[in-house]
């Protein structure tokens, strides 16, 4: 239930990032920094509260919370709060930005309060609403460097990602028309029978939300967008932005009766296997660290819709992951921010021996790079086993099969690439490297040390809330 | 069929036909105003629509379609072709169109079958088919077209088959006004200002080789 101090709790998560997309607009580039970075801080304060108070519960007509909601909204803060504070040494680089600080500064945190929005609204159509501004608030952030690519970058993010959220909306006036409410938490309670119509309804919501989760073939947006942002903008499209738009599949998913028709779970199960599959192996092909850490992101997205379609202790496993990997990718981003930063490039052969230039930066990327691709121990290895282990349970041998290959060829892929850049020697084209005083290479072991907690369960408030999200979504527990 | 059934049907045709003629053109200029065109018609439909039932909403959404989608857009969209003349006609496209106009074509026949088979009991309404269609073929434009200024097309494409949905057969559907205008707010970003951004940073064709983005 939601207690007397929540409101103001959920009140604070909402406000803060939006008060200070507006103030962060005052022209005083220091001020605006530090009016970013509190809301971020408190933002993400009160998520941590809220998941320690287990305030679950409707407050209003349209916002609410569950445990679904306070793991996502914990991941989107936590992101949102070091990548703002990672901005400033990046922002000082750019040569001839595109932005102001302030816009920078307004952009970012209207970015994180579209995502916080979507997470804490019951309505259907007010989360696609809040899906849909995440896109206008952070095309532009692409094009902060001020380049060909990352204006044509921006173009197809919109555009493609937006193809999609229309899609999407089509599914929702089939669900409205279905069953005359868009509310997901009623809907959710009480199910309507699983019509033609809803089945299409949810079908189409795969493909419109799919588009912004990266979803083959509907990814093509993805690795140039991700590429071509700054990285304190590509650590939160790769850590938060694509599983918040899966969150937003999983609330219209939550409309069919339990267990799902047969139809459906196969549906998505395709989605994921041809997306971690495709990704995997275009993992191997990658000049640019930026799109290798991309195409990563993919295949850990098709990794985790597998784990959704299969159930049970497979879509715990596809939670864990999620939350590991949002803050293990957004330190890999960090990282290649630092490299990006010092060299001027992010194409893998004209890096080189890290390990002695840039040892900090080197050292946390060879981790956070173990920590992506779901190495022992950290949460994203405990989320794929779930993921392996659940397959296997429900008899699905093949995709256990599948889901092993598709982690073992992109572990190698990204570890083989990164490893080089880190521990090869220098060759002629290698670009000179110097560590920065001010690179924040911290938040990238932190980040990296909070998808190691998760591994070991070091978070209490956080390990019940992800047990009692698989619940409210029909998984089971190991 | 009664009056009110045949000028939705009538206009709903209309509304296909410009769909289709907007495949089959490779040249901007016509096919910024057959958007324009398609967005009045959507209007007249959406007009006739608030008249017969009395709804401030959907007289609403007549305006908007007027006032954004058939003058804003096309006026922005008509300036962008005078800054860059190599804009006027698709690059390359020549060879291309009647495979676009066939596929279309097949796409929209298509697209009515697979409704008749599915939901054609669920939505009896005349002319229930033709949103569909019209997403599909928004949906076909911008996945093969190039230029820049016939994705936005597209996309307009796509917002008119969103609210020829909502007005024909999803009436009461909350905030579907403040959607269409979220729809447009952003339809307006992505001509207004990322084109601009284009025209300031590269100034070059979008099918110029990006190296960056290749893989």
């Amino acid at each position: 239930m939601i207690g007397v101090g929540d409101p103001l709790l959920l009140f604070a998560v909402l406000t803060a990032p939006s008060a200070a997309a507006v103030l962060a607009l005052i022209p005083y580039p220091h001020v605006s920094q530090a009016v970013a970075r509190a809301g971020a801080v408190i933002a993400f304060v009160a998520a941590v509260l809220l998941l320690a108070t287990g305030a679950e519960g409707r407050w209003g007509p349209y916002l609410g919370l569950d445990a679904l909601s306070e793991v996502f909204l914990l991941m989107v803060t936590g992101v949102y709060v070091t990548s703002i504070w990672y901005s400033r040494g990046y922002l000082q680089h750019v040569a001839r930005p595109f932005l102001t600080p302030q816009v920078y500064y307004a952009l970012l945190s209207a970015f994180a309060f579209s995502m916080i929005a979507v997470l804490v609204v019951t309505d259907l159509g007010l989360m696609w609403i809040g899906v849909e501004a995440t896109t206008v608030a952070s095309a532009l952030l692409i094009v902060l460097e001020r380049r060909p690519a990352s204006v044509e970058a921006a173009w197809r993010y919109t555009l493609i990602a937006s193809a999609g959220l229309t899609i999407a909306l089509f599914a929702l006036l089939l669900l409205y028309i279905s069953t005359g409410t868009l509310d997901g938490f009623t809907l959710a309670a009480n199910p309507p029978p699983a019509t033609l119509p809803i089945e299409m309804a949810v079908a189409l919501a795969l493909v419109g939300y799919g588009t912004k989760v990266g979803l083959f073939p509907m990814h093509t947006w993805l690795p140039d967008a991700h590429s071509e942002a700054p990285s304190p903008v590509s650590a939160m499209f790769s850590g938060v932005l694509l599983p918040t738009a899966l969150y937003a599949f999983l609330r219209v998913y939550r409309v069919l009766p339990s267990p799902p028709p047969v139809a459906i779970t196969d549906l998505i199960l395709a989605f994921g296997i041809a997306t971690a599959v495709v990704a995997a192996f275009l993992i191997q092909r990658q000049r640019s660290f930026k799109r290798l850490l991309a195409y990563s992101s993919m295949e850990v997205m098709g990794l985790a819709v597998i784990g959704i379609a299969l159930g049970g202790v497979a879509l715990y496993g596809a939670l864990i992951l999620l939350v590991a990997h949002a803050f293990a990718k957004s330190a890999a981003f960090y990282c290649g921010g630092n490299v990006l930063r010092s060299t001027g490039t992010n194409r893998i052969d004209e890096i080189r021996n890290l390990r002695e230039t840039m040892p900090a930066t080197g050292l946390a990327w060879v981790v956070s790079a173990a920590a992506v691709t779901g190495a022992p121990p950290f949460g994203t290895f405990l989320g794929e086993l779930l993921i392996v282990v659940g397959a296997l349970a429900v008899g699905e041998v093949w995709v256990a099969g599948v889901v092993v290959a598709a982690i073992l060829v992109a572990f190698l892929g990204v570890n083989s690439q990164i490893g080089r850049m880190v521990f090869g020697e220098p060759t002629a084209s290698s670009r000179p490297l110097t560590e920065s005083s001010d690179s924040g290479w911290g938040f990238a072991y932190l980040n990296v040390g909070v998808a190691l907690a998760i591994g070991v369960a070091a978070f209490p408030y956080l390990s019940s809330a992800l047990r009692a999200a698989s619940t409210l979504l029909g998984g089971s527990l190991p | 069929m009664d009056g009110s059934a045949e000028v939705l049907a009538l206009v709903g045709i209309g509304i296909l036909l410009t769909a289709l003629y907007l495949q089959s053109e490779s040249f901007v200029d016509p096919l910024i105003r057959g958007i324009a065109v398609q967005s009045l018609l959507l209007a007249v439909l959406l007009g006739w629509l608030a008249w017969t039932t009395q709804s401030v909403d959907l007289a609403i959404l007549a305006g908007l379609a007027v006032a954004v989608r058939a003058v804003l857009i096309p006026f922005v969209l008509r300036r962008q072709i005078r800054a860059f003349r190599w804009r006027m006609r698709e690059l390359h496209a020549a060879h291309r169109v009647t495979g676009h106009a066939l596929a279309a074509v097949a796409l929209a026949i298509i697209a009515w079958f697979v409704f008749q088979q599915t939901l054609a009991t669920t939505f009896p309404e005349p002319g229930a088919a033709l949103p569909f269609v019209l997403l599909v073929e928004g949906l076909l434009m911008l996945a093969t077209r190039s230029n820049t200024i016939v994705q936005v097309i597209g996309y307009l494409e796509e917002e008119n088959a969103v609210v020829y949905a909502g007005a024909l057969f999803a009436q009461g559907f909350p905030l579907f006004v403040e959607v269409v205008v979220f729809l447009d707010v952003l339809g307006v970003v992505l001509v207004a200002v990322i084109l601009s951004i284009q025209r300031d940073v590269t100034g070059t064709p979008e099918e110029a080789a990006l190296e960056e983005l290749a893989g």
